[in-house]
């Protein structure tokens, strides 16, 4: 592999470190957002704004990490199916729970005698 | 190739006693030391059944001593009353028959021995990729099965809350013991954790293997069924299995802790009034999280059995099997599909229509695969010359039990019907189907089949016969009564077999029109019987042990004929399995090819025609 | 390739040509798959406990500044993991023992501020009131006398760590009187005269603690009664305990022996005598169902040779004293008996046991979402809370709560007015404004700043583990609180069992502590590889890879807790 090559090498070097300086920014950046009342997105406090912008800049970071440092960037066939197929099952396993929740069964008037 | 070929040309440091057999990396021993083990915790979790049929059938009399020789004085003072089966005795054997035969008895048996002992055979392997993940993956499985077995001997026995653990039972089960950690249920869920940690590696390194380590020539699709639906197991235990460990963490921490993971607010029993915890958590969360393992788990337990059945029913009709590229696609979309139809097992909890329907579809959907692979089961045998061997014949009978099984499933499928059935016998014999006479009888079949190559020897006919006979019949006898109690609405956690239900209504009737006064004394019937399947698994005990040293020695490398590469290893396969590297050229199923002399085309003959330069003398 | 030697495997080193993957890559990303899905149940679990609580989820409760050097600890260790590896592969032998020295003093460091962490919440203690006001703080330790009176001496106050169980107070070894035990004020104290134990569920460290207490205040503890060991009639009882002896857990135990065994002898007795009744009703009646021949049968225990079999045995506390329980090892009470958890009855009488309380947070949250659900003003219902009316104290710092949440508000009204142009109604429409998580609650920070009267304005970074008893500019604020027992509805520490944030925080990080600690170890064993290195760099390589892939795992995973955890 041509990645392998100690030139490559060495300049691969030179990005991971940048993409450690860019978690670090993220990282300050997720911590501002949620304490600098003039960088607050959304209501005062907590709020959905604040969900998104954070899983977001999380989400950001984590792909860093999955694409440069666990080198998902040139990576054989097979890894990403196995990834994807863990994602896929991660995701079933949540939105099929969480249907479950929404759409309870309401004794609505039969059986509570009419409300 | 000599049968008895050693296999020492290697100077190696011969191992000693206890890396041999105890500690051992080599696949073939660690297959024969699941399968033992698995054996036997088959038997226990068929003994505890025995005495729990007996409270069924008999549940105003004392355990008759043939039964209750087992346990100590001391024991049967704390846990029988006069002698007869209490109901938390009745629970705690329930549970932990459910959860020996499945966790620690069928998936070990079917996955640990059978996919260790023959996938990398099959696919031309020395070896699995990571022998030492590999034996510890069997300690881990070890210890596991021990705590829980352990627990039996604790002040607070072991599990009693039935073997799928709902909370919040589950949770204030055994609260009344000062130290948390040594009661049953919680050693159910720390052992529980270690089997999980076994399965993910026994299954990492079965993948592994699988990808990396198949011989020149085996492409994908000249990989035997048995291989593919090895692989598909694999997948399900690999993803299936951390959601379950996932609740069995939050549980342990509910326990331990003190914790409210599954603990709802608010909740007050009669025993210890409001119970002091947090509360807020939720009860279906738990739910969710078992079945979602809960149901490829299922699969877990079938497809080693089908495995089995593909490669043995091929070989002794002398034909190829039908639908083989179906059949993969089959057990792929099947594989798939167990995991989104987990929810038909909650049917119960209050799930709205949309919720329901989806799963509906999906639980019905998954049927098409599974029919698939029956279906081309059935057509293999369809023209054949059947060579009805002991192996033949347990293969023969896993389809139409497992075929009832499978087709009473189906009103369970249906919201509507298993708002009636659920929790019943229906439900209990509709599942036994699938997984006693149905995987059982496909396992046993496997065992006679592989047998003669793990062991050098062939079992004996005239016990394998009088083993099989008789467990047909009295299987059937105690299952099938099973699906016509419970129509009559017999719950399947009654102690007493419905007794205590007929004193307070003995003329209530369910929806079916059947009585439970009607049904009641079929109880003696299938206890009966399930005494005789019990003596009718001596021969195959006799057989097995005594046939290892004394049975008829296996005159050929390949006896049955086969095409497979398993049959390509010396008898029994030294270590590194095979004497020179193998090479694939053809599909697995090659029988009575017209172009070819004799009616069986190995995988690893050379072609006549293209015949490379000799390669054997290196 | 087939010269290959046959038991060896292959694709350690070198990939497989077809799949371009050596084996134990394959394998790392599958255990990664698999480790997505048990992440994924927790992430699931969080999110569902989270968005189904029914009662308010903890929202931005713990100090970030740990979470957030961890974050950073994690990342830079993340950084030299590749470095190492990069550097093995470079061949620098020297370099690569250097980056993964820092990769592991990275992991160490990260487990070190989890201690820390973890350490401050085992030593906070919450509490709920009947009201649903919940107060945090820290317990106040104290010495209780034999008549259970709580003693302040002068290091009364200085309880921050002390907040352990009965059983850890020692008497003081001073020369005064030695007969007060010394603990944390949250006990159930009651004056015991007589105890009964639960032979099947002796415990030896639920026995000390009463020996101990009866030991510190002189008092004897003897059996009331004489026991006899009989395991089979006919046979001369032997005597194990006489009345007046003293209590010991070998006695308990030599008893709970002679229970077992006459309950065993007469388990077999009656099982026979059952087995005989019906082998005679079955011939007597053939025929009739079982359960009905059932109703017929009894076992006459007059006829059978029984032996005495009591589970249970009591003894007398002379003089009797106060012992301090605590209340997690209490399974109920009223105010003349007491049973512990292990079945341990107490028969006297219930004193004052109060929690004493240097309170750090007072949230009523949870008092306005009830008022809300039954359909009450809730600032009414705030006003109406116990703590209100009996901390001055509290109260005072909430009128400055209240008027410092109003300015806020109002300013946001202003703000809006200004977009609106005059319109008030508008303006109250879009106006920002304080949220009721806020609104309800008082943090430790908010204590300090309105008991100093703003002379100090903590930050988000002040106080590395939250609030700190032992800061005396601080805690200085912290008002005190005696609360009756019967105004706690639920306590603990803050532990898992505090409620579902905790528990899943715990649960969460301590299984990703626990795959740091793995993860460290096996990188920190590759270092010690210097033989592996000179016969086959490769292979070290390829192992150092897949060892530092989890490790990028787990820190990926961290990215996702440290927000979800410490800032949502």
């Amino acid at each position: 592999m041509a990645a392998d090559s100690p030139e490559a090498l060495k300049k691969q070097l030179k990005l991971y470190a940048a993409i450690g300086g860019c978690l670090f920014i993220g990282t300050i950046l997720t911590v501002a957002v949620a304490v600098v009342p003039a960088l607050d997105f959304g209501d005062r406090g907590f709020s959905q704004g604040d969900l998104v912008i954070g899983l977001l800049i999380a989400s950001v970071k984590a792909s860093l990490v999955m694409y440069i440092f666990m080198h998902l960037n040139h990576e054989k066939k097979l890894i990403y199916l196995i990834y994807g197929m863990s994602g896929f099952f991660a995701i079933c396993l949540y939105f099929l729970t969480k249907l479950s929740f929404i759409d309870p069964i309401k004794y609505v008037g039969f059986f509570t005698g009419g409300e | 190739m000599s049968a008895s070929t050693s296999h020492d040309h290697h100077d190696h440091h011969e191992p000693n006693f206890l890396q041999k057999y105890v500690f051992s990396t080599d696949h073939k021993t660690i297959g024969i030391q699941y399968g033992v083990t698995a054996l036997l915790f088959i038997a226990l979790g068929f003994y505890l059944m025995m005495v729990m049929r007996w409270s069924i059938a008999y549940p105003h009399e004392p355990l008759p001593e043939w039964m209750s020789w087992v346990f100590t004085e001391e024991w049967r003072g704390r846990w029988l009353q006069d002698g007869k089966v209490t109901g938390e005795t009745y629970n705690m054997f329930g549970a932990m028959h459910g959860t020996i035969m499945v966790f620690l008895g069928v998936v070990p048996l079917g996955f640990g021995a059978f996919g260790n002992y023959v996938m990398p055979l099959q696919i031309g392997a020395p070896d699995m990729a990571f022998p030492k993940l590999n034996m510890m993956s069997f300690w881990l499985y070890f210890v596991g099965g021990a705590m829980m077995v352990a627990s039996f001997f604790l002040e607070s026995g072991a599990a009693k809350s039935g073997w799928t653990n709902y909370p919040p039972l589950a949770q204030i089960a055994d609260s009344q013991f000062v130290n948390q950690l040594f009661t049953g249920q919680t050693q159910w869920l720390l052992g529980m954790v270690f089997l999980i940690s076994s399965s993910l590696l026994g299954s990492v390194n079965v993948i592994v293997t699988m990808v990396n380590l198949r011989a020149p020539g085996l492409t994908w699709f000249r990989m035997p069924f048995f291989c593919w639906a090895m692989l598909v197991i694999a997948f399900l235990l690999l993803l299936a299995f951390p959601p379950l460990e996932v609740a069995a963490i939050m549980q342990v921490m509910d326990r331990l802790t003190g914790s409210s993971f599954f603990m709802p607010s608010g909740l007050y029993t009669a025993s210890a009034g409001a119970l002091d915890v947090s509360g807020g958590g939720s009860p279906l969360l738990y739910q969710h999280l078992f079945w979602f393992l809960g149901h490829p788990e299922v699969y877990v337990l079938l497809l080693p059995a089908i495995a089995c059945v593909a490669e043995i029913i091929p070989t002794n009709t002398r034909k190829p099997l039908w639908g083989y590229k179906s059949m993969v696609w089959g057990v792929m979309v099947l594989g798939f599909l167990s995991f989104i139809v987990w929810a038909h097992h909650m049917y119960l909890t209050g799930m709205g229509p949309m919720v329901s329907s989806f799963f509906q579809v999906t639980t019905v959907l998954i049927s098409v695969p599974s029919v698939i692979l029956l279906t081309s089961l059935l057509i293999s045998l369809w023209g054949g010359s059947i060579r009805f061997n002991q192996p033949m014949m347990w293969a023969v009978a896993f389809i139409p039990m497992f075929g009832i099984g499978g087709l009473t499933g189906l009103p369970l499928a249906f919201n509507l019907a298993d708002l009636h059935l659920h929790d019943t016998y229906y439900v209990i014999g509709h599942f036994h189907y699938v997984v006693a006479p149905g995987i059982l009888f496909g396992l046993f079949a496997g065992i006679y089949h592989w047998y003669p190559k793990a062991t050098g020897r062939h079992m004996n006919n005239f016990l394998g016969h009088l083993h099989f006979w008789p467990s047909l019949i009295f299987i059937n006898l105690v299952f099938f009564p099973m699906l016509i109690q419970g129509m009559a609405g017999f719950h399947r956690r009654w102690y007493n077999g419905g007794d205590a239900y007929l004193e307070k209504a003995a003329d209530g009737v369910n929806v079916f029109g059947l009585t439970v006064l009607e049904k009641i004394d079929l109880n003696i019937l299938m206890s009966t019987s399930a005494w005789f399947l019990a003596a009718a698994q001596i021969p195959f005990i006799v057989n097995f042990f005594t046939s290892w040293k004394t049975g008829k020695k296996v005159e050929n490398d390949n006896p049955y004929d086969a095409t497979t590469l398993e049959w390509a290893t010396p008898t029994p396969p030294g270590h590194g399995n095979f004497e020179t590297l193998p090479e694939v050229y053809r599909g697995p199923y090659e029988y009575s090819r017209p172009d070819h002399d004799e009616d069986y085309y190995p995988q690893w003959h050379e072609p006549a025609v293209a015949k490379k330069e000799e390669t054997a003398d290196l | 390739m087939n010269e290959k030697i046959l038991d060896e495997i292959p694709y350690i080193v070198n990939p497989r040509k077809d799949t371009g993957l050596f084996n134990s890559k394959i394998g790392i990303w599958l255990f990664l798959a698999s480790e997505v899905m048990l992440f994924g149940g927790l992430f699931s679990g969080y999110i569902f406990l989270r968005v189904y609580a029914d009662y308010p989820w903890p929202e931005r409760v713990l100090p970030i500044l740990p979470g957030l050097v961890n974050t950073f600890i994690l990342i830079a260790s993340s950084v030299t993991v590749v470095f190492a590896w990069a550097m093995l592969k470079l061949g620098k032998w020297n370099m690569f023992r250097l980056f993964m020295g820092i990769t592991i003093a990275c992991a160490a460091i990260f487990m070190g501020f989890k201690v820390v962490e973890y350490k401050a919440k085992f030593e906070h203690q919450g509490v709920r009131l009947a009201d649903y006001t919940i107060l945090e703080g820290h317990l106040h330790a104290a010495d209780v006398d034999s008549h259970g009176h709580i003693v302040h001496d002068s290091h009364g106050h200085d309880a921050h760590g002390e907040g352990h169980d009965a059983h850890k107070g020692h008497d003081d070894h001073g020369n005064k009187e030695a007969t007060t035990v010394h603990t944390s004020v949250n006990n159930i104290i009651f004056d015991a005269k007589k105890l009964t134990f639960d032979l099947t569920k002796v415990d030896e460290k639920y026995l000390e603690t009463i020996l101990e207490q009866a030991a510190t205040h002189d008092a004897k503890v003897t059996f009331s009664k004489d026991v006899f060991s009989q395991s089979e009639p006919g046979v001369k009882p032997v005597k194990i305990i006489s009345a007046g002896d003293e209590l010991s857990y070998e006695k308990l135990i030599a008893a709970k022996e002679a229970f077992v065994a006459a309950r065993t002898h007469n388990a077999a007795e009656r099982t026979a005598e059952l087995r005989r009744l019906w082998k005679e009703s079955k011939a007597e009646n053939e025929g009739v169902a079982g359960w009905k021949q059932a109703q017929d049968i009894a076992i006459d225990t007059d006829k059978l040779a029984l032996v005495p079999a009591k589970s249970s045995i009591s003894a007398t506390v002379e003089p009797h004293i106060s012992f301090v329980f605590a209340p997690q090892k209490v399974k109920s009470y009223n105010a003349s008996s007491l049973t512990r958890k292990d079945g341990t009855m107490v028969v006297g009488s219930l004193q004052k046991s109060p929690m004493e309380l240097g309170i750090d947070a007072v949230d009523f949250t949870f008092l306005v979402q009830q008022a809300e659900e039954m359909g009450i003003d809730p600032d009414d219902a705030v006003e109406k809370a116990w703590i209100l009316s009996h901390s001055p104290a509290v109260k005072a710092a909430w009128e400055e709560h209240k008027k410092h949440v109003a300015a806020i508000d109002e300013a946001y009204f202003q703000e809006a007015l200004k977009k609106t142009d005059g319109d008030e109604e508008k303006a109250r429409e879009i106006a920002n404004h304080v949220p009721e998580v806020e609104k309800y609650r008082m943090t430790w920070k908010d204590l300090v700043r309105y008991g100093s009267h703003g002379e100090i304005n903590l930050q988000w970074y002040d106080g590395f583990k939250g609030a700190n008893h032992k800061n005396e500019e601080w805690a200085a604020h912290f008002p005190d609180i005696s609360i009756p027992r019967e105004q706690i509805a639920f306590e603990s520490k803050f532990t898992p069992r505090w409620n579902n944030y905790y528990a899943i925080y715990f649960t969460i990080t301590g299984l990703h502590g626990l795959h740091i600690i793995g993860g460290a170890i096996v990188l920190g064993y590759y270092m010690f590889c210097p033989n592996m290195f000179r016969k086959n760099p490769t292979w070290l390589a390829n192992r150092v890879e897949v060892a530092g892939l989890f490790w990028h795992f787990v820190d990926l995973v961290w990215i996702f807790l440290f927000p979800i955890l410490y800032l949502m």
